[in-house]
């Protein structure tokens, strides 16, 4: 469903990303990981439109979308939920999911307010609270309904579990785990290995804003040498 | 007790005017961070066209009706086709230039109207209905403005209901916070920005058609207006519209109640409370800290290139020699444009480098022009003593009164600056006994070896070169990198143990110091000191030099200046229309170069350069 070959992204002259390719199907999670500053953030922000790519082609859904404007690839069904969460924080819980909301989409069971106060309970309690007086975790959860109400095809999610209380992480694993069963694809940036493995398909793994290694969730688990090197950690459990 | 319940009626209806201007002024910015100073030319617009309308309808209620009704509709197309064609342009420049592309329109506009309705005042025949009163007690009060007062509540709370209750109002209140975030939800920001503009536009319509039964419509209400609302924005905060309601309640009641007690002090009141407000709230009543728009980085002020040192030195050579070659009345421009350079570069020192935009700063000028008069007349001072006490003076007090400035930052320093000027301008126009008010102080004539034209132009051409050589050598100092230090990063450069605030503090004062010099240099140029040299069109005047020029060089201020001096001069004698000639240019200016004059030399030649 997404396709991306041979992108690359600028910050003023300085080059961030080298030719990323990767690709992410339907109903598939796929996850970028890679240290502090190699390039993941950047790559979901050149995905969705926030960073114009200066070379490469992103096909989703059938059309290329490198270069267009924000709100014309996600009107096509990318939803993005960015790092910083992002939450309106003057707006009341319902009137976030509200700015989310677009039309149906064929193939996708509609996202009502509703549906995702039982896939989040935690926001159900509180429909009328404003932004910016909800904890860490449960805008996390905002920021990702408040996507889901646009109806995605495809999720792009920048490092969910980042600072968040282990039992929301649970939470959070359990939320992308739905979504991986009603058919939507997931491209999850990741530093959280043990977080990011439980859940993924496939992995990329990113340095320096180059892909230094693919293969399948499982095969990385497995490849004790390959998370040394790239990604400095030790044993994922 | 009746006087008070008139008093207050009035300032109850003047807070309605001021809110009607402000809420739009307030919408616009939230959303799309833009400073439009065109907004008064909207309200200005709405005035005549309002008038052209209202003089075919008929003059009854109901005609007059219609007639609000349709100026309210084609003032949102105007403001519709303004932002399409203009501002979705601009959004991304830095919020600088957005001010000065909305300047270009100020200027376009009033030629425009001036072509369709002509000079004079209009005013609307006034249908027994209009000139009703009611009596409260034995006071008289006028029956419209009580109409206008209704208006009041009843437009906040359709603009509260539509912000709060439609998807559409959530939407702008998101685009508020996060207009990107609110793109990546499928929301499309151009859209937005424009209906939000309409909304503003067609409020600053009915503002304008209002104000036709009290008032007239006239070629000044745009910058009187936009000063008001800009004050009442900022007081209130930038974006919030229940802050643009109560700082518009404030004022209004204030300026009311204010005449009856301190009548010589009205002008300056409402810029004593912006400044009060700002002093104790940097962000307004009920507003929150704003995040930049982002302008970029702006680029390193370097040593000059060789080419450039050899080009400006031999501009030094034929500026040197002008007197031998230029008559008279040339002689007297270039001296003019020579006090503008030193004036500009006053102004960029602190804006560039120094990152504190200001539109205030003819204050300083005006105090140097002031001090050497007053020098001049009450000590009978010799030139040099009235020239030397210029930077004096206003230093001393860009010292104190920069304490309270460099505590902010962006649009509310650059309002701080402008309530700072206009007190200033105010002290001078209406303290009649000390400044002669209007009138001016006439007859401060420079020492006998200066008082020929070539003369004088060799002192200002000195003076002029040695002030902005000696800002400039102030750049490379650590001095001036600490400047820049806490201009990109006043928390990193605090950090590291650079006193951001005193460090900026010294930068104002210099930079007052120095367009202080300027104003002391013109008072003796001209003989003779007038309030105009404070107004806001004074400050204007520099900041369009040194946006002209490129804020990113040193040179700029420099060729904005005479860019700017000479434009307008001879524009002026070239054509009628020079407003309209001005604002386009300064338009194409900001589309096509928007680093500036200097700025697109500087691309230019480096592009050329290594073929």
């Amino acid at each position: 469903m997404l396709e991306v070959a041979g992108l690359c992204s600028f910050y003023g002259r300085a080059q961030i990303l080298r030719d990323i390719a990767l690709d992410c199907a339907a109903g598939e999670v796929l996850v970028l990981l890679g240290r502090n500053g190699a390039g993941k953030s950047t790559t979901l922000k050149s995905l969705i439109g926030l960073v114009r790519p200066q070379a490469g082609s992103i096909r989703f859904a059938g059309a290329e979308i490198a270069g267009a404007e924000p709100h014309r690839i996600a009107r096509l069904g990318l939803g993005y939920v960015p790092e910083e969460r992002r939450i309106f924080t003057t707006l009341t819980v319902a009137e976030n999911l509200d700015i989310g909301r677009q039309p149906p989409r064929p193939g996708i069971r509609p996202w009502t307010p509703a549906r995702l106060y039982e896939v989040f309970p935690n926001l159900g309690a509180m429909p009328a609270r404003i932004g910016g007086r909800m904890s860490g975790g449960e805008q996390q959860m905002l920021a990702i309904a408040r996507t889901l109400m646009g109806n995605p095809r495809l999720i792009l999610l920048d490092e969910p579990s980042e600072g968040l209380a282990p039992l929301i992480v649970e939470q959070m694993a359990g939320a992308i785990a739905a979504l991986k069963r009603e058919g939507v694809g997931v491209v999850l940036a990741e530093q959280n290995l043990y977080f990011a493995l439980g859940l993924a398909d496939r992995a990329v793994v990113i340095e320096k804003g180059a892909v230094v290694w693919q293969g399948s969730a499982a095969a990385l688990a497995h490849d004790e040498a390959t998370r040394q090197r790239f990604l400095a950690v030790g044993a994922a459990s | 007790m009746d006087a008070l319940a008139v008093s207050l009626l009035t300032g109850l209806a003047d807070a309605a005017s001021l809110f009607l201007v402000a809420s739009g002024l307030t919408v616009i910015f939230g959303v799309t961070r833009v400073v439009n100073f065109a907004h008064g030319s909207l309200y200005l617009l709405g005035a005549y066209i309002g008038w052209s309308l209202l003089t075919r309808l008929p003059h009854s209620p109901l005609g007059f009706l219609l007639g609000a009704l349709a100026t309210i509709i084609a003032l949102a197309v105007i403001g519709m086709a303004l932002e399409m064609a203009l501002l979705r342009r601009v959004y991304r420049v830095p919020e600088l230039f957005q001010l000065l592309a909305t300047f270009g329109v100020v200027l376009m506009v009033q030629d425009i109207a001036q072509y369709f309705w002509g000079a004079e005042d209009l005013t609307l025949p006034r249908p027994p209905w209009l000139r009703a009163f009611v009596l409260i007690g034995n006071q008289r009060f006028p029956r419209f403005d009580l109409v206008i007062i209704i208006l009041f509540p009843l437009v906040f709370g359709v603009l509260w209901l539509l912000f709060r209750r439609t998807r559409w109002g959530r939407l702008v209140r998101a685009a508020t916070e996060d207009r990107e975030m609110v793109a990546a939800l499928g929301v499309d920001q151009r859209r937005l920005f424009t209906s939000v503009f309409a909304l503003g536009a067609g409020l600053a319509g009915l503002g304008g058609v209002l104000a036709l039964p009290d008032a007239s419509a006239n070629l000044q209400m745009d910058l009187s207006s936009v000063t008001d609302a800009f004050v009442v924005v900022v007081v209130g905060g930038l974006g919030s519209l229940p802050g643009a309601a109560l700082a518009s309640l404030l004022i209004g009641l204030l300026q009311s109640f204010g005449i009856m007690l301190i009548p010589r002090a009205t002008l300056a009141l409402v810029f004593v409370v912006m400044a009060v407000v700002l002093i104790l709230r940097p962000n307004g009543l009920l507003g929150r800290p704003i995040s930049g728009s982002g302008g970029g980085t702006p680029a390193l002020v370097r040593p000059a290139p060789m080419a450039l040192r050899a080009a400006g030195g031999a501009a030094l050579c034929a500026a040197l020699l002008a007197p031998f070659y230029l008559g008279d009345y040339a002689l007297a421009i270039a001296t003019e444009m020579l006090i503008a350079m030193l004036f500009a570069a006053s102004l960029h020192f602190m804006m560039g480098p120094g990152g504190m935009a200001s539109f205030g700063h003819a204050a300083w000028f005006g105090i140097g022009a002031y001090a050497s008069a007053f020098a001049a007349h009450l000590l009978a001072a010799p030139m040099p003593l009235g020239l030397a006490l210029a930077p004096l003076a206003a230093g001393v007090l860009a010292v104190a009164f920069g304490a309270f400035v460099v505590r902010l930052s962006g649009v509310y320093l650059a309002m701080l600056t402008l309530a700072f000027a206009e007190i200033a301008w105010a002290i001078a126009f209406q303290w009649v006994d000390l400044t002669g008010g209007d009138n001016g102080i006439l007859g401060v004539w420079p020492a006998p070896w200066a008082a020929g034209p070539r003369g004088f132009y060799w002192l200002a051409l000195g003076v002029t070169v040695g002030g902005t050589l000696a800002l400039r050598h102030l750049l490379a100092t650590p001095f001036g990198y600490s400047l820049r230090g806490a201009r990109d990063s006043r928390l990193r450069a605090e950090a590291i143990g650079i006193p951001a605030a005193r460090i900026q503090l010294a930068a104002f004062t210099l930079a007052g110091a120095a367009a202080g010099l300027a104003g002391g240099l013109y008072a003796y140029a001209k003989g003779s000191v007038f309030p105009t040299y404070i107004s806001l069109g004074h400050s204007v005047d520099a900041l369009l030099m040194v946006l002209l020029g490129g804020v990113a060089t040193m040179s700029g201020p420099i060729l904005g200046a005479l860019a700017y001096t000479g434009l307008y001069d001879l524009l002026l004698a070239a054509t009628s229309l020079w407003r309209l000639v001005l604002g386009a240019a300064i338009i194409v200016l900001v589309l096509a170069f928007p680093e500036g004059i200097a700025g697109a030399i500087l691309r230019l030649w480096t592009r050329l350069r290594p073929a």
